[in-house]
């Protein structure tokens, strides 16, 4: 199966001005997030500290300092020594606690991108798969006319379905239900979620301006 | 090189951290050099640590006095726009992060009504079970591809366009069928060999009925005709 490239992935390139003035930009920026991150990195693992500051080809400054570009700069720039009193190594650890919480918490959520982002991959695949065998699968842009002619008028059939199942639902709903129910009225119908295929039942992360009974007014 | 997975934390082993140190030292060096050379930018790193009374810097003392000199001419402000430490460096990820992750869950859940519609579509799957949320999601997610169908329709319609660019291998058409509308062109006569388990799959009038509590009879043919000349002939069961 053919694989799409995303990015051209990691390439070797030669360590010289980047020809390219847009390419130079790319480079710039992941480049010296990427330092920084490292730069974060050793501060972390080695206690030591850093401040390494750039400028981007657009003359703008970046700077990173652990604790602070500004400390870090006088003191090289004054050559003086470091100034250690118990409330500056206070603050120090409790800063550092932080940064504990906070690589945690990035690293969990990076988990958890990586996950999702498989995720998609293997939906892709099975789509893929389906459309090999069911052609009004595929995207509309490969469809002709006459094809397209067809899957409309079976998906006005299925919308009109949907509307029908929705007015079920609300009348039996408006059955089941006196007016003034508690805070949860969907509690009984906790057994409607759908057991098959999509597992995720959170709140919707399409736009939410449907309402089903507009729809249901409008189409039916 | 060792490709272990390191853990984010000061590390204690006093032997391991200098060694570590001296690798990762030597590597961000290589880094600034790297990006100073390929994007033609001033730059300048320094390193203080309990290992060496003198700070370690890149480029060289001089080299490092003239960025930091030319950085100090900034005004205030432009210095610190972008001036990150740990902590602030660390939010602007997590918050990239949960951006990246939030797109991502979206566009995931997109795609798996998608799918949902098409099992509906060919009837892998019956609607009985839908919960209120997805039924909300599904119409909208319905409406929006009929617009894009629509859409596109439009689009071969102006162009003059007819021609299937898809060979529908399964389709069967019994007779010629007549096009109503405005000259489209020759496409109407495919007749084709049969597959008969695809074909099941094609009634998708007859089992959205079924799925839908069998409450209506098939429509009769004549209605999916008036649509346009190309539905399949009566080849239900």
């Amino acid at each position: 199966m053919l694989k799409k490239k995303s990015s051209l992935g990691r390439q070797k390139i030669p360590i010289e001005k980047i020809p390219k003035k847009s390419h130079l930009q790319v480079t710039f920026s992941k480049r010296r997030s990427g330092l920084f991150k490292k730069a974060s990195e050793l501060c972390t693992l080695c206690g030591v500290e850093i401040a390494i500051v750039v400028f981007s080809p657009a003359d703008k400054a970046f700077s990173f300092g652990h604790p602070e570009v500004e400390s870090i700069v006088d003191r090289y720039l004054s050559r003086n020594l470091p100034q250690e009193s118990s409330a500056l190594q206070l603050v120090e650890a409790h800063r550092n606690a932080n940064v504990r919480d906070l690589n945690a918490q990035l690293t969990q959520l990076l988990n958890h991108l990586t996950i999702e982002k498989k995720q998609g991959e293997e939906i892709d695949h099975v789509r893929k798969a389906r459309q090999m065998q069911n052609w009004w699968e595929n995207p509309i842009e490969e469809l002709g006319l006459n094809e397209l002619v067809q899957l409309k008028v079976s998906i006005d059939d299925l919308k009109k379905n949907i509307g029908k199942i929705a007015s079920k639902c609300m009348m039996e709903q408006s059955n089941m239900f006196p007016p003034n129910i508690g805070a949860n009225g969907f509690g009984r119908y906790n057994n409607f979620e759908n057991k098959q295929g999509v597992g995720i039942n959170i709140a919707s992360t399409l736009p939410n301006a449907y309402n089903y009974l507009d729809f249901r007014h409008g189409y039916l | 090189m060792t490709r272990k997975k390191v853990k984010l934390a000061y590390i204690l082993n006093d032997s391991a951290r200098k060694a570590t140190f001296k690798k990762r030292k030597k590597g961000l060096m290589k880094k600034v050099s790297e990006l100073s050379t390929l994007c033609g930018i001033d730059a300048c790193a320094i390193i203080y640590s309990p290992y060496d009374l003198q700070p370690e810097v890149w480029p060289s003392s001089i080299g490092v006095q003239r960025v930091l000199s030319k950085f100090r001419r900034m005004p205030e402000l432009e210095q610190s726009k972008k001036m990150v430490n740990q902590e602030s460096f660390l939010k602007q990820r997590i918050q990239k992060a949960k951006d990246q992750l939030t797109k991502q869950r979206k566009d995931n859940r997109e795609k798996e009504m998608t799918q949902l519609m098409f099992q509906y579509l060919s009837s892998d799957k019956t609607m009985q079970n839908i919960s209120m949320l997805d039924l909300n999601e599904m119409a909208w997610l319905i409406d929006q591809y009929l617009k894009d169908i629509n859409r596109r329709v439009e689009k071969l319609s102006k162009n003059g366009q007819g021609q299937s660019q898809m060979v529908a291998p399964t389709m069967v058409t019994n007779a010629v069928a007549k096009i109503e509308d405005s000259g489209q062109g020759s496409h109407g006569c495919h007749v084709l060999d049969m597959n008969m388990d695809a074909m099941h799959k094609q009634h998708w009038f007859m089992n959205l009925m079924n799925n839908s509590g069998g409450d209506e009879a098939p429509p009769p043919l004549g209605d999916v005709n008036q649509q346009n000349g190309f539905w399949p002939n009566p080849f239900f069961p």
